[in-house]
């Protein structure tokens, strides 16, 4: 026996009511957190599973449908289609837009430069400030008698379209700016894994020629790749359930245009008072999202680099 | 099992129970002194708050034996916390009820017949000409408003003069309203386009002389004539006349530009008079009847009223209080504050005197143009629905990208039977 190893352990009878005292203090402790989480959190997923397979008004009778409200959703309500649509396309134009923005930001701001600690501020203020004042801002600047428009016909002479009344450039607006609200917050991510690189593999690289593009590409890129796939995932789920910004900035308009899937539920719910059909919605989109995020665990391996 | 165990439970809060004592904190139950009555309304402001107690205290004056209370939520939680109380058997016995909404909620109350109108003593001639409809569903009473509104056409007398265009008069056609239209040119500022349900429903209803929902309560969006109406009011978008909403969250867009002198003419209701009146914007405002077709002006009668609460435990003390807040001294009351149009027409000539002098008249002449030849506006149970899918949609008709008949269309597709 060395200094290093373990005690020699105790009786097993003082071993085995020591660990029954424990585990009953322990118990004491964990149950206010315990019953929180069967209140708040366990009951309403539990109440929600037994609400989407009914059909539940707000108040009034209640009658079992079974799947009837995803059969609802996916054959005959003509709002869900477009509103999973919608998500797709503002999660598909948002994520990578997001990474490449906060990233490109990430990289400006390197150490080189004189007062990044301000500008660092200034770009993570739009996702400190509420999304209310943020969309009455971006408002006024897209509407027809805005900024925009009154910057571009009095110096340029051109017209810009109405961007929140027309079908495609009102989503390139939400997309824009949720970017514009977003990219702060993994900017300060991507700052914080630049400065945890390795100084060792970097000057190794640099003796072995490497700069530039291809610095960046074969170097930075893999030891940024757990802080890729971090906010990936991240981002990736956020804008799944993108909510504020179409409700506010377009109304989910024109027509259906920009009405995201969490907006739909939303308005099922509490427009509608369709509780039993949004329980459905939400559980359908608890089920892409779960999917999708498996997908991008299971496909890390092929691009993630954790090791040094 | 616990989760299940508090799951069950939960389940059981949302249960309605008309019976027990849940229905207690609603009022109607039995106290130890005089029978209690609770008065659910909705109040925005400390000024709210303070003409309701005035008004409760004139009920409780005219029923000593009975102990009234009263509670309130703003206008913007009112029906979410009506709703949640409906869910868990706790309404009051006296119910405050918006006429637009009725039809979602009409079995929350209990119908009021001869019998309950004479408990009350209420005389339903004693109310403004269709008034009665605001708070009847399907043919059936459901509450007595206590104040009656209507759509009217607002207009900014300095863009007309300077315009060199003459000011609508009672009375008035499409065929002037269309030259004033002209007269007020193609640059967007003529009319503020609306997006809520009566402001730019009114003018295709008044136009078409018919709703879109039948006297039997069916939906009936795609009338031909109602249909033809709407694509005429379209066409005052497309034409160049219109300001169009930027975007559809903007749902009060007409009226905003109105009331910020940016467009000429704007539909609200009479219920803005007063501020439309003295804007801020500082521009001479005015008001006009809808047009009408043919001599005809079909315009609806809104507004809010109280009912009684289908599970109202005490349903003859609650009817008292009912009959005192629709009474002559609580209209009298509403009215001389000038807080909004008495349904009682003996309290009507109190709202004018509350007036400025310098607007008083213009009001009394539209307001006595307007309120007659009224009708009660018809809905489906869906009816919020209806309207909630239809407004989105104005923003591509405003913008041509869609018409009003495929909107129509759509809507009556998906909602009609």
């Amino acid at each position: 026996m060395t200094a290093t190893e373990a005690p020699a352990a105790p009786p097993r009878r003082a071993q085995s009511r020591l660990r029954r005292i424990e585990s009953r203090q322990a118990l004491g402790f964990i149950s206010p957190a315990l019953a929180g989480l069967t209140v708040f959190t366990i009951a309403p997923v539990v109440l929600s599973i037994v609400m989407s397979l009914f059909e539940w008004p707000a108040w009034g009778d209640r009658s079992f449908v079974g799947v009837g409200n995803y059969v609802e959703l996916f054959t005959s309500h003509p709002d869900f289609w477009p509103a999973l649509r919608n998500s797709a396309i503002f999660t598909v134009l948002f994520v990578p837009l997001n990474l490449a923005v906060s990233l490109t930001l990430a990289l400006l701001l390197s150490p080189r430069i004189k007062g990044r600690a301000v500008f660092r501020v200034l770009f993570f203020i739009p996702v400190v400030t509420p999304m209310v004042a943020n969309v009455l801002v971006w408002k006024m600047l897209l509407q027809p008698n805005g900024l925009f428009n009154g910057i571009s016909t009095s110096a340029f002479g051109i017209e810009l379209p109405s961007f929140l009344s027309h079908p495609q450039w009102a989503m390139v607006m939400v997309v824009v700016m949720s970017v514009w609200q977003g990219m702060g917050y993994n900017m300060l991510i991507f700052c914080a894994a630049l400065e945890q690189l390795p100084e060792s593999v970097l000057e190794a690289a640099r003796l072995d020629g490497a700069t530039g593009w291809r610095m960046f590409a074969r170097i930075t890129v893999p030891l940024l790749s757990p802080a890729i796939f971090f906010t990936t995932v991240m981002t990736m789920i956020t804008s799944m359930q993108v909510f504020v910004q179409p409700q506010l900035l377009t109304g989910g308009g024109p027509g259906n245009a920009t009405i995201p899937i969490v907006m739909f539920i939303y308005e099922q719910a509490f427009t509608f008072q369709q509780m039993g059909l949004a329980a459905a919605a939400a559980w359908i989109l608890f089920a892409i999202i779960i999917a999708l995020t498996a997908l991008q665990f299971s496909a890390q391996k092929r691009w993630v680099h954790y090791e040094v | 099992m616990t989760a299940a165990g508090t799951a069950l439970a939960l389940g059981a809060c949302g249960t309605p129970s008309g019976s027990g004592d849940g229905g207690n904190g609603g009022g109607g139950g039995d106290n130890s002194g005089g029978t209690s009555v609770t008065w659910d309304m909705w109040a925005g402001s400390e000024s709210d708050i303070e003409a309701l107690e005035a008004q409760l205290a004139i009920a409780q004056e005219e029923n000593p034996d009975l102990d009234i209370s009263l509670q309130h939520s703003p206008w913007n939680d009112y029906f979410t916390k009506l709703t949640t109380n409906l869910a868990s058997g706790n309404v009051a016995c006296v119910t405050s009820m918006n006429g637009q909404r009725l039809s979602g909620y009409h079995e929350a109350f209990m119908p009021l017949g001869e019998e309950e109108l004479a408990t009350a003593g209420i005389d339903p001639a004693d109310f403004t000409e269709g008034s009665l409809d605001i708070m009847s569903y399907d043919g059936e009473l459901y509450g007595i408003p206590y104040d009656v509104a209507a759509m009217l056409l607002y207009y900014n007398k300095d863009m007309f003069a300077e315009a060199g265009v003459d000011e609508p008069e009672a009375g008035w056609s499409f065929e002037d309203f269309e030259a004033t239209l002209d007269g007020l040119g193609t640059d967007g500022t003529a009319f503020g386009m609306g997006m809520g349900e009566f402001q730019w429903m009114s003018l295709p209803i008044a136009q078409a002389g018919v709703q879109p929902v039948t006297e039997s309560g069916e939906l009936a969006l795609t009338d031909p004539a109602f249909v033809e109406a709407s694509e005429w009011y379209a066409s005052i978008a497309t034409e160049g006349h219109g300001s169009l909403p930027p975007s559809a969250s903007d749902t009060g867009w007409g009226e905003q530009e109105y009331q910020a002198g940016n467009v000429a003419m704007a539909v609200d209701g009479t219920w803005n008079a007063v501020s439309y009146l003295n804007n801020e914007a500082g521009f001479a405002a005015g008001m006009a009847d809808l047009p009408a077709a043919d001599g005809e002006r079909l315009g609806l009668v809104l507004g809010s009223g109280y009912g009684i609460s289908a599970d109202c435990e005490n349903p003859e003390a609650a009817l008292q209080v009912l009959g005192s807040l629709v009474g002559e001294a609580a209209q009298d009351q509403i009215a001389s504050s000038g807080r909004s149009y008495p349904a009682r027409t003996s309290s009507q000539p109190l709202y004018f005197d509350s007036l400025d002098e310098e607007v008083r008249d213009e009001v009394q002449t539209t307001f006595d143009a307007v309120f007659t030849g009224l009708e009660g506006q018809r809905t489906t149970d869906d009816w919020a629905q209806v309207n909630e899918a239809v407004q989105p949609n104005l923003v591509t008709v405003y913008t041509e990208q869609s018409t009003m008949t495929e909107v129509l269309e759509q809507a009556q597709q998906q909602f009609g039977d």
